[in-house]
Formats: C-alpha cells, structure tokens, sequence
C-alpha cells in the first residue's frame, strides 16, 4: 500500500510537545478524577414531557424520509465522469494503481462511511427520535446515528467505520457532516478510464480505484425526497490529502419500497470463505485478488 | 401474479438481454465475480451435500455423478439469503440428499465451482438467484425463472 502523505497531520515536534502537556493533562486529570469527570462535559438533562412533545411535533412536519425502506438503483461505483483535480500525491498514487482481480468487500468486514451506502440489494430504513436520525444499511447490518440536536463535531473522534454524523435540516434537505472515519474504510478516489479497464470484466467494481483516504476526511450528504417514491444522496467529499477541493459526487437514486419483502432485515455475516476448493475441501480466501488488504 | 403467458414469456426476454448486457449494473458486490466465467452456462445436475444459509453468501454443495461412473464434488455460491429470501428462496427449499438441478455460471479455471443462476429443486420450485440484478429489479420482487435448465448438461 502506498501512504498518502496526510498535510493536516501533527509535526513530530508539535506532537512530542503535546504529548508531554496532554501526559500532565492525565496525570492531574488522574489525580482529581471525580471532579474532572463532572466538568468533562455538560451534565444531560432530559426533556420535560412537554419539551418531548414539542419536538415530536416538529418531527411530524419533517419530508417523509420514514415509511418503508430505501432501496439503491445506482450502480455501486461512483462514476468520477468529471476528472477530481487531485493532489501530486494521489495522482502518483493512481499512476502506480493496477486494477485488483476481484471486488476487495467479498468478506465480512464492516465497509464503512462513504461506500457502505453504495451497495445495493439490500434496503436501508430510516428512524428518527427527537435528537436523531438513525439509518439502518442492511447490507453490512449497521446503523448510522446521525445528531440532529444542534451539536458540534467532536475535535478528536474516534474512529469508527460509520464516522461521527450531525445533521440538520435545510429545508426540506437532510444536510448530514461526517467525520472520524476509520482508516480501513472504503473508499474510491476515482475510476480508470475506460480504455485503461480490463476487457470483459464483468464486475460491478471494475476499474473502480479504491484507495486510502486521509485522517482528515470529511463527507457532506445532501438528501432530499424528489417525490414520494425517489431519495436523492448527493456527497461531496473532502479530503485534502486527494483533493486540491472538494469534490462533489453525482447524486445517488434510492426507490421506496413499502411491500413486506422491503420490510429491513437482520445481517449477520459469518461465513466469511470466498470459495470452498472441492478439490482439497478447504476455504479459500482469495486475499491475493483483494483491492485493500482487508 | 396476473401475468399472461406472453408477458411472462417476453419479460424472461428482456430479462436475458438485461443480464448480458448490463451486468454492469449489479446490485450484489460481495459476490467474487472473479472466479466465474459469467458469460458461460452450465446445468448441473446431482445430490446435495450441504445448503448453508448464510451471509454474506449461501452455499450448495452439490455431487455430481459423471457419465464414467466416477463422482464430482461441485461448490456452488449463491446471493445472501437476505436477497434470496426476497426473491422467494426459502431455507428449507433445500436438503441434504435432494435430487437437483442448477443453472450455474462455471469456475474460469475450469475447476467444479459455480456461481448459482437458477435452481430446480426436487419439488418442482424453480428459483432465480438475484446476482447479478438491478436494485430497482430487487426491490420490485422476484424475478421470472425459466421452466427447465437452460445451460449446457455436465456429464
């Protein structure tokens, strides 16, 4: 795998600095911690019965992302038809990229934020509660939680596959910002061209570039309703160790479906074999062929 | 359903050329496309072993009696049942022992491997696997199967 280098990173000096205050920071933090953890953030109170009652209400008025579930009608790569203007970095990185066999998610490991959404056959259901929207992607069987009380991004999150996600309304658009994605997410930084993608390839990722993407990462999604049976999911990624900007994504269609086949199941994957060998009896993995090593 | 035979019959039709010409478009991406000749198919006829109902794929092992009295052991590899359940596919429809018959897109190697088109089960339930579909094919419901194997006999 080839590194990105990531600009927005600490120096080693800066870090070394820090990590000798943030040591003190912990050690006193250690020695007071009863009331450091009082202070740490402010303490929850809950809504009185009419507080609660009111932001139902305002739910009620909100587009009806709700009923049924959401199925994907867009292919799972992303299409990159106009050219990112990418940094020297990714652009060596994309020179040195050779197509990989096979599709790199054929085993059970969560995919993360952005291409989770992608993959379709599976619906996703949307959830909401005065606070937050939660979104339920079947295909890996997790559910975004997506803030909707006014909060501010986290400075540090920790990463996780979903990232931290606040949203708010504008409009009648679900604007939600993405942070703290984990590292082995995945993701495409782009597409070979399609003189540059293998002949005959049948695969729905072929020629897709997936790659690394920054610690900086950051994802706006635009979703709105363009009638009652379409959603709309525009994201512009940003990330400045790939893109010289932000880069927006042509939208993604979802369909509505309301019947009971459409209704979420649960997803457990636990048979993570590729193929099993009739000929030895045994799993094969396949991780030669992977895009990532995941 | 209240299709007509012809509907039904010139629906299968486009649904061929829909999977030859855009498979592109498949919903399906933990499926390993690799392995596969998807151009090519191949009606496997035999005794299952195993049917393994499972994410992120099924799995029939399937043994296939050959014309020189010799047994091969076919691997197929099917969609999630949380696809297949949606297309009709049930996970008693399938038996250790059952006498059956699969239209399957064959290993490129040449090795008995399969990726699992359609099914003809003992009981005469015919079930299309949603591999290779358009996510507005999977969310529409299942799909039209044809009435017998449509892939070159193994023997």
């Amino acid at each position: 795998m080839i590194d990105i280098p990531a600009p927005r990173m600490k120096k080693p000096l800066v870090r070394a600095v820090c990590g000798g205050l943030c040591s003190l920071a912990a050690l006193t933090l250690a020695v007071d911690a009863g009331r450091a953890q009082q202070t740490a953030e402010t303490p929850a109170v809950p809504r009185s019965a009419a507080e609660q009652a009111k932001a139902w209400q305002e739910i009620a008025n909100r587009p009806d992302f709700w009923q049924g579930t959401w199925q994907s009608i867009a292919p799972i790569a992303d299409n990159f038809t106009t050219p990112p203007d990418y940094t020297p970095s990714a652009l060596a990185y994309i020179k040195a990229y050779k197509p990989a066999e096979d599709s790199p998610f054929t085993n059970c490991k969560p995919l993360g934020m952005p291409f989770v959404q992608n993959i379709g056959g599976m619906p996703m259901k949307f959830f909401q509660s005065p606070g937050m929207i939660a979104l339920y992607i079947e295909t890996s069987g997790m559910t975004r939680f997506i803030h909707t009380d006014g909060r501010k991004h986290t400075e540090e999150p920790n990463p996780s596959y979903l990232g931290e996600s606040i949203g708010h309304w504008e409009g009648d658009t679900l604007v939600v910002d993405t942070t703290g994605i984990a590292a082995d997410s995945v993701f495409q930084l782009g597409r070979l061209s399609e003189k540059l993608r293998p002949q005959g390839d049948h695969s729905p990722v072929s020629g897709v570039i997936f790659g690394p993407h920054g610690p900086n990462l950051r994802l706006v999604e635009r979703m709105r309703l363009l009638d009652f049976n379409t959603l709309e999911i525009q994201t512009t990624l940003y990330d400045d160790t790939i893109f010289k900007k932000p880069y927006a994504l042509e939208p993604r269609k979802f369909v509505r479906g309301i019947e009971r086949r459409n209704e979420p199941q649960e997803w457990a994957c636990t048979d993570n074999r590729d193929y099993l060998d009739p000929t030895t009896g045994k799993l094969e993995l396949n991780v030669k062929d992977k895009a990532q090593n995941r | 359903m209240t299709d007509t035979p012809r509907s039904r019959a010139r629906r299968w039709g486009l649904a061929l050329v829909a999977l030859a010409t855009t498979f592109a478009q498949t919903a399906d991406a933990h499926h390993s496309f690799g392995k596969f000749d998807m151009g090519k198919l191949t009606a496997i006829t035999g005794t299952v072993r195993e049917f393994t109902w499972a994410n992120p794929h099924t799995w029939l092992i399937v043994i296939v009696k050959k014309a020189n009295g010799t047994t091969e052991q076919w691997a197929l590899v099917g969609s999630s049942p949380n696809m297949m359940s949606r297309w009709g596919w049930n996970a008693s429809d399938i038996k250790a022992g059952d006498k059956i018959t699969v239209d399957v897109h064959p290993g490129r190697d040449g090795s008995s491997i399969g990726a699992i088109q359609t099914v003809f089960t003992a009981k005469g339930k015919i079930l299309g696997d949603p591999a290779g579909s358009t996510g507005q094919a999977l969310a529409g419901g299942p799909s039209q199967v044809p009435t017998k194997p449509q892939g070159q006999p193994y023997k």
